[in-house]
């Protein structure tokens, strides 16, 4: 990144980690991150990187942007931002809310060269927390961001009243100049936290955990995700240029259903082309 | 165009309650119609359940309350209000809509046992509710609190319902979703002052938890009745309803307009948090916390419509 501290040792094969955690591993990590912030992250912090040095990046490299109290516990806006130096040079990317029942928010996997400027996604935030964001950048340093965050109880916010709709429908959004492009995910994303309000009985997990990005035919970028996103999943993505066109996602959750949709450019004005395609085991 | 300003000018009556701690106002806004006016506080201040404006209108043969208070604390001082003015019971507590610094008072009044009246939607919207509210105002309520405390309604109203207090009826109204999906007002027609609930909001920035195209068209409806005396569900009192409205719509309009603009445009919600309706700031009190989540919420509804 840019404004960078020393070379921190290389460990080439890190980026495959978050995908090879043994399940049970994973709980105990998480499970120990009920404890208070430092706590949680000293944890993960071991387990996901162990021994290697965490510069804190410039704002100017890589920022990281949260409402300090946020509106929406259930759907706060996170936005990362990498400066002009830096885009084409992530390899990884790791979104951690400390004090969530599962921190890990979202893991992105970039493809070499992906020109990723911009990453927003809305994430529930269940009290008061660090949320930080860990870049590994493709020659193997390790820079970090982090904010505070006041919330209460997004991870058991019931349903909202924008809830329903046909599960895995997929809506784009982009600015005029196609380089920022919203893809919206109609899910409920159950945390497994809440409550169904009117039968008191608990609603079971059910959410997105995987998000695979194409651009013009060439994989861009692979999303690990899960319950700490928002109901109706949202990522926006934008590049310092237009992106290349279409831009396909490939969305799979923790039923195993799959859901794919296409964006063709800005001249489409946001329009799909083909329907999403749903398929369950 | 001077005129209508003016009259709104002259329409607001009486600052925001400026009350020493621990007393509890009251004013006579016409022939036996009391309020308490709420204060312009935030949802999570120290006196955040007194925020609501609540009252009573007294009839030859028994008496109405409106809206009970955001603590069984601010219901039992109403009880205590009600209790200085007459001694004719209480026959009806009538619940204006489902948020909690309007109802939690209720269980102040459940030891008379008055027949609570509501919106049709209302019971539903305090089932959806009541998990929150304890985990959220169970100081408000009695220790231990409880979701016995969070009285529904006995008497339901589906589209309207007259109560007669004796020489006195209330025409009470059942609105689509607006505000919220359980809004109610109710009209004194011996003296012809609406009580609006949380449907008008006069100086404090309106809160949405309903639909805002809904509430655009409800104020149409009341803004255009012969209603000029009203209780704004915050803020102070009205004596041209048409006017106080004003405002309330304005902002309204900008935040809907606003919001699909700024998804129509692909804007980001952080970036319509700051932009949409921005130039209505001033305008209003407690903006910085109510305004992000109006827009947040508009946002996300705009999204999937």
């Amino acid at each position: 990144m840019g404004v960078l501290l020393p070379m921190a040792p290389l460990l080439a094969s890190t980026s495959l980690l978050a995908l090879t955690v043994p399940a049970a591993a994973l709980a105990e990590v998480q499970a120990q991150s009920q404890s208070p912030a430092e706590d949680a992250w000293a944890a993960m912090r071991t387990y996901f990187y162990g021994e290697r040095e965490i510069g804190i990046a410039d704002a100017a490299a890589f920022s990281l942007e949260a409402p300090a109290s946020t509106p929406d516990p259930a759907a706060t806006s996170l936005t990362l931002r990498f400066g002009a130096q830096d885009i084409g040079q992530v390899r990884q990317l790791r979104v951690i809310i400390d004090n969530n029942p599962s921190p890990v928010a979202s893991t992105f996997e970039f493809a070499q060269g992906a020109r990723i400027a911009e990453i927003e996604l809305r994430v529930r935030v269940d009290r008061w927390t660090s949320v930080r964001a860990i870049a590994e950048t493709t020659d193997g340093q390790l820079q970090m961001r982090s904010v505070w965050v006041n919330a209460a109880g997004g991870c058991s916010a019931a349903p909202t009243a924008a809830s329903g709709g046909a599960l895995g429908e997929i809506r784009f959004r982009n600015t005029p100049d196609g380089r920022s492009l919203q893809v919206a995910i109609r899910h409920p994303n159950n945390s497994g936290f809440q409550i169904d309000p009117l039968s008191g009985n608990p609603i079971p997990p059910h959410y997105v955990s995987h998000i695979h990005f194409s651009a013009s035919g060439r994989a861009l970028l692979d999303v690990d995700t899960g319950i700490s996103l928002s109901e109706n999943p949202t990522l926006r993505i934008a590049s310092d240029s237009a992106l290349p066109e279409p831009v396909s996602v490939e969305v799979t959750d923790s039923k195993d259903a799959h859901f794919n949709a296409s964006w063709r450019g800005p001249a489409s004005g946001g329009e799909t082309i083909g329907d999403a395609a749903v398929s369950a085991r | 165009m001077l005129r209508p300003r003016l009259a709104f000018a002259l329409c607001v009556l009486g600052a925001s309650a400026n009350a020493a701690p621990g007393e509890f106002t009251l004013t006579q806004f016409a022939p036996g119609v009391f309020v308490h006016l709420g204060r312009p506080l935030d949802l999570d201040a120290p006196d955040h359940d007194d925020i609501a404006n609540v009252g009573f209108i007294v009839g030859a043969r028994c008496t109405a309350v409106i809206d009970t208070g955001g603590s069984v604390r601010i219901g039992r001082a109403l009880l205590a209000a009600v209790r200085r003015q007459t001694r004719r019971p209480i026959c009806y507590v009538i619940d204006t809509h489902v948020h909690v610094d309007h109802v939690l008072g209720n269980a102040a009044f459940a030891p008379l046992r008055p027949s609570f009246v509501g919106h049709a939607a209302l019971p539903a919207a305090l089932a959806r509710s009541r998990r929150y509210f304890l985990q959220h105002y169970a100081g408000d309520l009695d220790a231990p609190a409880t979701a016995e405390q969070i009285i529904a309604p006995d008497r339901l109203v589906q589209s309207s319902l007259d109560l007669d207090l004796g020489g006195r009826v209330l025409h009470l109204r059942a609105w689509p979703v607006a505000h919220t999906d359980s809004d109610l007002t109710v009209l004194d027609e011996k003296t012809g002052t609406l009580w609006t609930g949380d449907l008008l909001f006069v100086q404090r920035l309106p809160a949405v938890d309903g639909d805002v195209a809904g509430w655009l068209a409800v104020i149409d409806e009341l803004a255009h009745s012969e209603v000029r005396r009203a209780v704004p569900g915050h803020g102070p009192l009205v004596t041209d309803l048409s006017a106080a409205f004003i405002p309330e719509r304005r902002y309204l309009r900008a935040l809907l307009d606003g919001a699909q603009s700024a998804i129509d445009l692909g804007q980001s919600l952080p970036e319509a948090i700051d932009r949409v309706a921005a130039a209505e700031k001033p305008q209003w009190l407690l903006w910085d916390t109510t305004h992000p989540r109006n827009v947040t919420r508009v946002y996300q509804q705009l999204e999937w419509k």
